[in-house]
C-alpha cells in the first residue's frame, strides 16, 4: 500500500487488471463528488469501496459503469476506455443498483428476458442462461409469479441474477444488502464470495463495515469525494497504529500475572486492577497462547479470556474523525 | 433496433400486465360506445311505439314496420305516448279497436299518430303513413282480385309473386339540414365507435404516461443504460412503445366496436391509417408529460384531465358538427378535432386518401412536433434518472 500526501492511494497499473481507475474527478455544479479518486481491480479481486452516504461511492461506481462521465481522470476497463459514449464495452459490466431496479408488473423470467435483450442475448442462448441464473438466485420455483408479490430478499436475489445474467467480466454491487433481512443478507453474502472464487472481479459499496470485512481483499476508504486510505484489511488497521487488546479475568495472583506478561515480547503494556490484566499485544490470535501460559504460571487462575482486535469502524473514525454511519 | 423494440415490447406487456387496465381499456370504451349509440340513433328506420289490441291491423303494421327498418316496441296506449314524451320513441301509434274492426271489414282506416320533436320523427311519421298506405294497397288490390274470381289464397300468390318480380321506385331524399346531411347513412354505433376510438387512444396513452416515470423512479432507465444501450435506441424504444399502446387500443375498439355492434368504418384501412397517425400524436404527448412530469400520481392525474378535456373540446363526446361556430373553431386546436373530421370524411362519406390528406398533414404536424419535443425532454429526464 502506498499514499501520497493528499492521503488518497496510487493506483499503480498492473497488466491484467480487469479496472483501473486513476485520478477520477466528478463535479455537480460547486459540489466536487469524486475528487481524484485512484484504485484498480485485479480478475477475481473483491475490491470493496467503504464509505457513509453521500461519500461519493456510487457517484465514482456510476461513471465505473459508464453511466456519468468524468470531469477528469480516466477508466479503462479490460484496457478500454470507459464512458457514457462507449457502448461495447458496457457489455463487460453487470451493475446491481442500489434500488430494486426490476419491473414490479412482470415476472422473474420476464424482466431477465427483457435485461438480457439489452446486453444483447436472443434466442436459445438467453432462455438457457436465464433458467441458470433463476437456479443460481433460487427463484426458479417462482420463475413466473410477478416480482412485486415478492419478499423483499427474493427481490434483492433477481436485482443481482439480473447483474449475473450476462456473466460479465466486473461485477459492480451497490450497497446490495441494504434493507434486506439477516437470511437473505447471508445468502447474498455468500453468492458474491462464490463468484469471486470462480474469478469474477467484484467492485463492492457498502457503509456496513462488517462486509467489507468480510469479502473484499482490498479496501478503498473514502469519504467526501477522496479515498482516505487503501490496502487490506489488515494493513489499513495496521496504519491506525492500534493495537489488539486481550483481557485476563480471574483470580489468584493477578499482579505477578500482570508483571510476567509484561516482559513478554508480543506485549506492549499490562494493566492491572483487582480481577483481571489489559494487555495491549501487536497480533492477538498468534500472541494469546503464551500470553495465557505466562500469566497461569505466574499463578493466575484464569476464568475468561477476551480478545479485541481494532476494526474498520476504527479506522474510518480515525481517518475522517466521524462514524461509518454518520 | 432490436434493442429499440425489446424496449418497446416490455412497455407493451407491461400495459398489459396492469389490471387495472383490464375494465378502462377494455370495457369502459365499448360501454360507452353502446351508450353513445343508444343515445344517437335508434336505428334508420325510427323507433315507433305500437299500441292497440291482439288484430291483423296491430300485427300487419308492426310486420311492415320491421320490414321497413323500424324499431318497433309494442307497449300500452299510455306508456305509448309516455315514450315519444320522453324522447325514447319518435311517434306512437294507437291502433283502436274501431280501426282494427274498419281493417278487417275492408273499410276506410283512421289510426292516430302522436309525433315526437325530435329530428328524426316527421320521417318515422312519413314511414308509419307509407306503411298503413302500404297495407291499405295491399287489402285493395286483394279484393280486386277476390272481386276478380280468384280464390283468396290465389290472389296472394299472386301478389307475393308481383312484390318480388317488381322492384319498387326508390326515392331519394335530400334533407336541406346540414346537420342532418352530416349524419345521414350512419349506422347507430358508427360515432360512439369512431368519437372512443380517439378519446381512449389519446387518454390512454397519456394516462400510461405513468411508466416512462416509473422505469425512472425503480431504477430501470439507469440499469438499461448501464447496458450496451445508447440514449438514441432507448428513446426510440420509449417512443415506439407509447405508440403501441396508442395502437393498441386503437385496433381493439375498432375491432371490438366491428364485431359487437358492426360499425362500419369505411375504408377500415384508412380509418386505420388515421388512428395510427393520431397515436403518433398520442405517443408524443405521452412522451413529454412522462418526461416533465417526476410523480407518477400527479402524470395519471394531469393525464387523464388533459385527455378528457381534450377529447371533450375536441368532439370525442359530443359531435363536434352541433358545436357552435366559435366553438367548433377553438376544437380544431386538438388533434381530436382533425382526426375526428378524417374519421369521419372515411366513414361517412367514402373518402380517399387524398381527400383526409389535409387533415393527416396536421395529425401529422402535431406528432412531429410532440415527438420531437418528447424526445428532448426524455433524454434529459434520462439524465436525471442517472
Amino acid at each position: 500500500m502506498s499514499s501520497d500526501s493528499s492521503g488518497t492511494t496510487a493506483a499503480p497499473a498492473h497488466q491484467g487488471d480487469v479496472l483501473v481507475v486513476t485520478d477520477v474527478v466528478r463535479r455537480f455544479g460547486d459540489l466536487v463528488a469524486v475528487d481524484g479518486v485512484s484504485f484498480r481491480i485485479a480478475p477475481g479481486e473483491t475490491y470493496g469501496l467503504l464509505g457513509p452516504n453521500g461519500a461519493g461511492k456510487t457517484t465514482t461506481i456510476s461513471m465505473v459503469a459508464g453511466l456519468l462521465p468524468a470531469d477528469a481522470g480516466t477508466i479503462t476497463l479490460l484496457g478500454r476506455a470507459v464512458g457514457p459514449r462507449h457502448t461495447d464495452v458496457k457489455r463487460h459490466v453487470g451493475l446491481v443498483p442500489q434500488d430494486l431496479a426490476i419491473y414490479p408488473e412482470l415476472s422473474a423470467r420476464e424482466n431477465l428476458v427483457f435485461f438480457g435483450r439489452l446486453q444483447g442475448m436472443w434466442g436459445r442462448a438467453l432462455t438457457a442462461r436465464v433458467d441458470e441464473v433463476l437456479e443460481i438466485v433460487g427463484l426458479a420455483d417462482r420463475a413466473k409469479d410477478a416480482t412485486k408479490e415478492y419478499s423483499g430478499g427474493m427481490k434483492r436475489r433477481l436485482n443481482i441474477g439480473i447483474g449475473l445474467l450476462h456473466q460479465p467480466t466486473l461485477l459492480i454491487l451497490d450497497e446490495p444488502t441494504v434493507g434486506v433481512d439477516p437470511q437473505s443478507r447471508n445468502a447474498i453474502l455468500e453468492s458474491v464470495e462464490a463468484l469471486s472464487h470462480e474469478g469474477m472481479a467484484v467492485l463492492y459499496t457498502t457503509h456496513y463495515m462488517e462486509e467489507a470485512e468480510r469479502l473484499c481483499d482490498r479496501i478503498a476508504i473514502i469519504d467526501s469525494g477522496r479515498v482516505q486510505a487503501e490496502g487490506t484489511r489488515d494493513e489499513l488497521i495496521r496504519l491506525t497504529g492500534e493495537l489488539d487488546r486481550i483481557r485476563l479475568t480471574g483470580g489468584g495472583d493477578v499482579p505477578e500475572a500482570a508483571a510476567a506478561v509484561r516482559a513478554l515480547d508480543a506485549v506492549a503494556s499490562a494493566d492491572a486492577d483487582r480481577h483481571s490484566v489489559l494487555l495491549a499485544v501487536r497480533d492477538a490470535p498468534t500472541a494469546v497462547a503464551g500470553v495465557v501460559t505466562a500469566a497461569t504460571a505466574a499463578g493466575m487462575t484464569l476464568d475468561d479470556v477476551e480478545i479485541t482486535r481494532p476494526n474498520l469502524e476504527s479506522v474510518f473514525l480515525q481517518l475522517t474523525g466521524k462514524a461509518l454511519r454518520d | 433496433m432490436r434493442t429499440a423494440l425489446a424496449i418497446t415490447s416490455v412497455e407493451l406487456k407491461r400495459f398489459l400486465a396492469d389490471r387495472s387496465n383490464i375494465f378502462f381499456v377494455f370495457v369502459f370504451p365499448l360501454l360507452l360506445v353502446l351508450f353513445i349509440g343508444a343515445q344517437f340513433g335508434g336505428g334508420g328506420g325510427g323507433r315507433v311505439a305500437l299500441s292497440g289490441p291482439d288484430s291483423s291491423l296491430t300485427a300487419d303494421l308492426a310486420a311492415q314496420l320491421a320490414d321497413d327498418d323500424a324499431q318497433v316496441t309494442t307497449v300500452t296506449a299510455d306508456d305509448a305516448r309516455e315514450l315519444v314524451a320522453r324522447g325514447r320513441a319518435d311517434v306512437s301509434v294507437v291502433v283502436t279497436d274501431e280501426a282494427a274492426a274498419a281493417y278487417d271489414a275492408g273499410d276506410d282506416v283512421a289510426v292516430p299518430l302522436v309525433v315526437g320533436n325530435g329530428a328524426q320523427s316527421q320521417a318515422t311519421a312519413q314511414r308509419v303513413q307509407s306503411a298503413l298506405d302500404a297495407l291499405a294497397l295491399e287489402r285493395g288490390q286483394l279484393a280486386a282480385l277476390t272481386d276478380a274470381g280468384l280464390s283468396a289464397e290465389s290472389a296472394r300468390q299472386a301478389l307475393a309473386a308481383a312484390d318480388t318480380a317488381l322492384r319498387p321506385a326508390r326515392m331519394e331524399i335530400t334533407n336541406v339540414s346540414e346537420i342532418a346531411q352530416e349524419f345521414a347513412g350512419l349506422g347507430q354505433f358508427d360515432y360512439g365507435a369512431a368519437s372512443q376510438v380517439l378519446l381512449f387512444v389519446f387518454l390512454i396513452s397519456l394516462a400510461g404516461s405513468t411508466t416512462l416515470i416509473q422505469s425512472r423512479r425503480l431504477g430501470v432507465t439507469r440499469r438499461t443504460l448501464a447496458a450496451p444501450v445508447t440514449t438514441r435506441q432507448a428513446v426510440a424504444g420509449q417512443a415506439l412503445g407509447r405508440l403501441a399502446i396508442a395502437t393498441t387500443q386503437g385496433v381493439y375498439i375498432m375491432a371490438a366496436s366491428t364485431l359487437l355492434f358492426g360499425v362500419d368504418w369505411g375504408n377500415l384501412a384508412l380509418a386505420f391509417l388515421v388512428v395510427v397517425v393520431f397515436g403518433l400524436v398520442a405517443a408524443g404527448a405521452a412522451m413529454v408529460l412522462g418526461s416533465v412530469i417526476d410523480n407518477d400520481a400527479a402524470a395519471g392525474g394531469v393525464g387523464v384531465g388533459v385527455g378528457l378535456v381534450a377529447g371533450a373540446l375536441g368532439g370525442a363526446m359530443y359531435p363536434i358538427e352541433l358545436f357552435p361556430d366559435s366553438l367548433r373553431t377553438v376544437a380544431h386546436l386538438t388533434p381530436h378535432a382533425w382526426a375526428g373530421q378524417a374519421l369521419a370524411e372515411v366513414q361517412r362519406h367514402g373518402a380517399g386518401l387524398v381527400e383526409i390528406l389535409p387533415e393527416l398533414g396536421v395529425l401529422l404536424g402535431y406528432a412531429a412536433v410532440l415527438l420531437l419535443v418528447g424526445a428532448w425532454v426524455l433524454r434529459r429526464s434520462l439524465a436525471r434518472a442517472i
